[in-house]
């Protein structure tokens, strides 16, 4: 199963993940991003903790790929891999499109350890992750995909 | 799906969709497009967004879209729609992510021939003097009490601390200061975005370039600019970097979250709103600013940077470089307007759009208030840009216009279509240099991933939006990555 796909869009970046679980697919949301938009490292291991905290699965998604490029601009570091401590999604019926609806805030987590590199440098540099269009959901098979829209 | 059929045309430059058309739109929508424009406006969901800005809680008259439109999330590139202030919403993906991305354009009492030999050298000082790198700010990291000051003066107090003059702030939209801004409302996580990139240009579709005057349409107002026949001047497009992006991010998110609250509905998550009135709204106000705030300063330190580099190349004594205008493309702002006797204030947001007041305008400089507001509009790279002036006829666009020539193809599509290098040598043919880090940057942002600024300048010209004063052509173009 591939990663990710970068997908047509006129201005901005926009790109589908997929995961065999919600797990891997916050994992290769967050490689797609990194390689969608040309992120190189240099040598080292790095550990650095994060915590995201959001009102739905969705925004789980889009707060988490934020906070990631928070701690990369202001550390100067790229992210590989990451250990999750915690993955708390509420919703009941996973094969719902997670759209709308907001659910009591603060109901969906994550917390883990990110393992990366220094930064080298980039393509593109994201201004934001945007909710524009933004679904996540499991197909029949089983796989999990999102699709974000990244303001380049 | 939106057609042509579904189009009321109002002028040859103006088109406008019903309110009957949706049920949930409370105003209608208008596009100032020619027809081409129009036709080719349904290859991307720009006009869908138009609409879905029509539903926005407290929208006064017509949600609109400038000539240069294309598709954003939320709101359109290109999007204008003014809010009743006091009922009303504030959205934040009415404004963008970068808060404040603008054009500040720096005149020369040089001609071309002056500067034409010096030209390499100088592009290469202003390449060294203003940090343009991705996410990688200045080597000195500002306190947090001293970004609070930036915050709060914007580039007046730059100014104040010797990066400018007095005239530079006078020459500049709001003064280069909201006053609305409070640094109390800002996220630690936007301050430590902030604290090294005061003074930096970032990438993508950011630049300098030095250009010169190619033709004036209008004498008396190119005169009362202070523009003249082969002048070189140097524009400056950027906006409020890492910093702006941190609250636009942390706004969206609690916008998402109390929507429920105060009972709006939207037809996309991105148009994220709450009341004006709210303390929510109030507080995102108070945040843009300082992110409006940051961006004005941002402007001042590179254009002291520039100022720099022109006097280690042409010397100390060279004429200095005076400041035009300094003018947002991506802001919402409290103006006030008159219908039929009736003053309203409203929250223009404009989003990839720019103000241009008319002539006699209070809130314009002294200097320019007999002709109007000076209008930047930068072209794609390498292409000509624009200097027009603000018109009283723009006044049911909230005296707004277009920001640039927008985009029509992908930037992997303009990777298919040209390489870096092909595109350097074209404009090396023309006579323009590029400097840039990245060949992969110089393609993506190809002229031909671009609207013809021509064409689009016209509708804005025809349609009365804003009159055409000058055109600029590059000689040298710097960019970030």
């Amino acid at each position: 199963m591939e990663k990710f796909e970068i997908l047509e869009h006129v201005t901005d970046l926009k790109i589908k993940f997929f995961g065999k679980d919600k797990k891997e697919l916050f994992l290769n949301a967050m490689i797609g991003m990194y390689e969608g938009a040309r992120y190189q490292s240099q040598d080292g291991k790095i550990e650095r903790e994060i915590k995201v905290s959001s009102q739905d699965l969705a925004s789980l998604l889009v707060d988490f790929l934020s906070e990631l490029l928070y701690l990369t601009e202001i550390n100067q570091e790229v992210y590989q891999q990451i250990q999750f401590k915690k993955f708390n999604d509420p919703s009941t019926n996973s094969r719902s499109k997670e759209r709308g609806s907001p659910l009591a805030a603060g109901q969906a987590k994550l917390e883990g350890i990110l393992i990366g590199k220094k930064l080298q440098r980039m393509g593109i540099l994201i201004k934001g992750v945007t909710y524009h269009n933004l679904e996540i959901q499991q197909k029949k098979e089983g796989v999990w995909e999102a699709t974000v829209l990244f303001d380049i | 799906m939106l057609s042509k059929k579904d189009f009321k045309k109002v002028t040859d430059w103006l088109w406008e969709i019903p309110k009957s058309f949706r049920s949930d739109m409370r105003v209608p929508a208008r596009a100032y497009v020619s027809e081409k424009m129009l036709e080719e406006s349904f290859k991307d969901r720009s006009l869908e967004q138009l609409v879905n800005v029509a539903t926005l809680p407290g929208i006064v008259n017509y949600s609109m879209a400038m000539p240069d439109m294309h598709e954003g999330y939320g709101f359109s590139i290109g999007g204008v729609a003014a809010m009743d202030a006091k009922e009303g919403v504030i959205s934040p993906g009415g404004v963008g992510y970068d808060i404040n991305c603008g054009m500040r354009l720096l005149k020369s009492d040089y001609q071309s021939k002056d500067i034409q030999p010096h030209l390499d050298k100088l592009a290469t000082e202003i390449q060294k003097e203003v940090p343009s790198g991705l996410g990688r700010g200045r080597q000195i990291k500002l306190d947090i009490a001293t970004l609070d000051k930036i915050l709060e003066g914007g580039a007046k107090r730059l100014v104040e601390q010797g990066y400018g003059e007095k005239e530079d702030i006078e020459n500049c939209e709001a003064n280069g200061r909201l006053e609305q801004a409070d640094p109390s409302v800002v996220s630690s996580h936007a301050k430590n975005r902030g604290r090294d990139q005061v003074g930096t240009l970032g990438s993508g579709n950011h630049f300098l370039e030095i250009q010169k005057v190619e033709s004036i349409f209008d004498e008396k107002v190119a005169e009362a600019f202070g523009l003249f026949q082969n002048q070189v001047v140097i524009m400056i497009h950027t906006g409020s970097r890492g910093f702006g992006h941190q609250i636009a991010t942390d706004y969206i998110r609690v916008m998402m979250g109390v929507m429920q609250k105060y009972g709006i509905q939207l037809p996309d998550r991105e148009l994220a709103a709450c009341p004006f009135n709210s303390p929510e709204g109030q507080r995102y106000f108070a945040a843009m600013s300082c992110g409006a705030n940051y961006a004005w300063a941002n402007r001042q330190m590179i254009a002291h940077s520039v100022r720099k580099a022109w006097k280690n190349i042409l010397g100390k004594n060279a004429s200095p470089l005076s400041v035009l205008y300094d003018v947002a493309h991506n802001l919402a702002k409290i103006e006030k307007y008159k219908f039929g006797g009736k003053e309203v204030e409203v929250v223009v947001h404009r989003k990839g759009a720019t103000r241009a007041f008319p002539p006699g305008h209070p809130e314009i400089p002294e200097r320019y208030r007999e002709v109007g507001q000076p209008v930047l509009i930068p072209g794609s790279m390498g292409t000509a840009s624009y200097i027009l002036v603000g018109t009283e006829e723009s006044k049911e666009a909230w005296y707004t216009t277009c920001h640039g020539a927008g985009r029509t193809m992908s930037r992997k599509a303009a990777m298919r279509a040209v390489s870096g290098q092909e595109v350097i040598k074209k404009l090396g043919e023309k006579g323009i240099l590029i400097k840039c880090w990245s060949m992969r940057g110089i393609a993506e942002e190809a002229p031909i991933a671009y609207k013809n600024i021509d064409e689009v300048v016209e509708v804005v010209h025809q349609a009365g939006l804003a009159k055409k004063v000058v055109r600029l052509v590059p000689l040298a173009v710097i960019k970030g990555e």
